[in-house]
Order: C-alpha cells, then structure tokens, then sequence
C-alpha cells in the first residue's frame, strides 16, 4: 500500500527551484525594478556584516571578549593574507578585499540556514564581484606603471619571434582570470545546495529508509559549511594574487 | 642526573636546543594542517582555468567567425590559443605552489 502511493507520487526531484530569482515584495513578472530574493539576500548579508564587525569591536576593550577576538581575528588573517600575497604596498587596498571576503563569507554561510537564498550561487552576483577586481586591478595597473603595464603581457624572457604568439596567449589569460575566478565561487555554492536538494528528494519518497539520505545531508552540511568557508578565502587570495600583477607586473 | 650534566656539558646542549627547536615547531606549526585543502583548491583552480579558457577562446573564435564569415576557422585556433592560455594559468599556479616553501622560513618573523 505505501509503495503504491509513493510510486504514484513519483520520484520528484527539482533541485535548481532554489535558486529561482522570485520577487518578495509584491508579485507578478520580475522588473530591473523589483525586490528580489537575491536583493533581500544581499541586504541582509550586508546587514550580517555591519552588525558583526560593529557590535563587535564596539566596546575596543584592550582585552577582547569573545566576539570581538572572532572579529579581530578576522581582521589580522586578510591583513595578513594581503601582505603575504600581495605585498606591503598592497596594503592600501585592504579595505576593498576586506569588504570583499565578508560578503561573500557571510553571504556562504548564511545561504546554508535552511530555506534561504544565496546571492552568492548566482553568476550574475559573482561574475559583478570578479569583473570590480577585474576593472579594479587593471585600472590600478595603468595608473601604477602606465604603459608599462603592458609589460605584463610581452614576455622578454622569451625569444623574440615567438613573443607575439605568447603575447596573444598572456591577454587571453588575462582575460580567462575574472571567468574561472566568478565560476568557481558560484559553481561550489550551487553544486552543493543543489545535491542536498537531490537528497532531499531521496529521503522524501524513501519512507522508512529514509534516515541513509538524511544521513548524508547531514554529511555534505557539514562539508558545505566548509566549502562556504574555504570559496571566501579562494575568492580573497585570488584578488589578492591579481592585485600583485597589477602592482608588481614584472613576472 | 647530575654525573651527565657534568660530564656531556655540549652533549646536553645539544639536547635542549633540540627541545627548543622542538618546541617551536609546538608553538608556530610550519602550517601543513592545511595544505591538504589548499593544494586541492589549487588544483580545481587548474581545472576551471583550463576549462574557461577553452570556453572563453570558443567564444571569441565564433563570434569573430560570425563577423567574419569564415566558419570554422577562427574557432579552431582560438580555441587553441584559449587551451594555451589555460595551460599557462595551470603553469603559474604549479609556481606559486612551489614557491611558498621557499619563501616560508624568511617569511616567518612576527610583525
């Protein structure tokens, strides 16, 4: 009896419905105008942030309590990531990658809290966040080193006739950075979301059974909290990897 | 005890500059705990360079063939040239790999 009911409901599996960008406010087509989900995402992941890094060093008490170590410990590792990285004279653009690796940590983590939404998941959201360091860094480039920038891209190390060749194949490499760096944070974050979907879906039509499924959802969790995590930091040590081309082009 | 400490005087220097050398490593662990992790992004960094910069040369290659009206030909070799220049992203990472375990014992001082 219970197989036939579960057989006639089906084996439904929607696991991209997530990530369908839905007006809140109001209902009807979705304008360049309308309140999205996404757009509520980002507000309050920009909400997370502020209240985080300013409840959290409000009291600047020479010894810390806990939160506000958690923020200062923050701080003092994308400090020191950009210095390692980048250098000391990429220090002047800490605030940015700052700014930066906490919308999208916060944006990962709080698009793990069940039925919520991650901008972060979505191209358009991480492809804008790779082309600002894409136009960023190249404009800091030409103002630091002006022509000379170019530099970056005519290797001289090589023998001359073969230079325009490597030339063509720098540029395109130049430009393959900003894809690759906005596919991978969005890729991870829809891949997993995604697959707990799946197994969701699993666990629905498997009656009893159903604790092999939960299980596992419970598993790539855990494993999402961590990628949600480690994406911020791939995302931030790659801006900073840019940053070093533009401030150092010499290879 | 005291019989060693007085016979083997460099001996037992050489045993507690060990312990301090130890107890460092204890203090500042050269950090390996998370190599694992980082050399696996390292890796998806290949793959995904790789693969967008074959995607990015297909692009470029159709649309110029498409402007151009010559069909398969720009493609062809913007998609190699997009496949060379993932190769050479591939190239700088497999560097930067290297280079932090050169870089690491100078780098190390506290600021």
């Amino acid at each position: 009896m219970a197989t036939e009911t579960e057989a006639q409901k089906g084996l439904e599996i929607h696991p991209m419905d997530q990530f369908l960008v839905t007006p809140v406010l109001g209902d009807g087509p979705l304008m360049w105008y309308s309140f999205s989900n996404t757009a509520m995402w980002m507000a309050i992941t920009l909400l997370g942030v502020i209240i985080f890094l300013v409840v959290g060093t409000r009291k600047k008490s020479y010894v810390p309590d806990r939160f506000q170590m958690v923020v200062e410990l923050i701080y003092g590792f994308v400090r020191n990531m950009v210095q390692d990285v980048a250098g000391r004279d990429a220090l002047p653009f800490f605030p940015y990658i700052m700014t930066a690796f906490m919308f999208v940590i916060f944006s990962n983590v709080l698009g793990l809290i069940p039925m919520s939404f991650t901008p972060t998941s979505h191209i358009a959201v991480t492809a804008t966040l790779a082309l600002t360091v894409f136009i960023s860094v190249t404009v800091i480039g030409f103002v630091k080193h002006g022509l000379g920038f170019l530099g970056l891209f005519w290797i001289s190390s090589a023998p001359l006739p073969l230079r325009p060749v490597l030339a063509v194949i720098e540029i395109m490499s130049y430009f393959v950075r900003p894809i690759s760096h906005s596919i991978r944070l969005a890729g991870n974050m829809m891949a997993g979301h995604a697959m707990i979907k799946v197994f969701a879906a699993f666990a629905g039509v498997m009656g009893l059974g159903a604790f092999v499924p939960i299980i596992a959802i419970s598993a790539v969790y855990g494993l999402e909290l961590l990628v949600a995590f480690i994406q911020a930091y791939v995302f931030t040590i790659l801006t900073c990897v840019y940053l070093k081309d533009a401030l150092h082009p010499q290879h | 005890m005291v019989d060693m400490a007085g016979t083997d005087n460099s001996e037992q220097k050489k045993n507690l500059q060990e312990r301090i050398r130890n107890l460092e490593e204890e203090i500042n662990p050269p950090e390996k705990g998370e190599s694992p992790i980082s050399q696996a992004n390292m890796g998806w960094r290949m793959v995904v360079d790789l693969v967008a910069g074959v995607g990015l040369g297909f692009v470029i290659g159709y649309g110029l063939d498409i402007l151009f009206g010559t069909k398969p030909l720009n493609m062809i070799l913007f998609v190699l040239l997009g496949f060379g220049a993932g190769i050479n992203l591939m190239l700088r990472t497999a560097k930067e790999m290297k280079k932090p375990e050169t870089n690491k014992n100078e780098g190390n001082t506290p600021d």
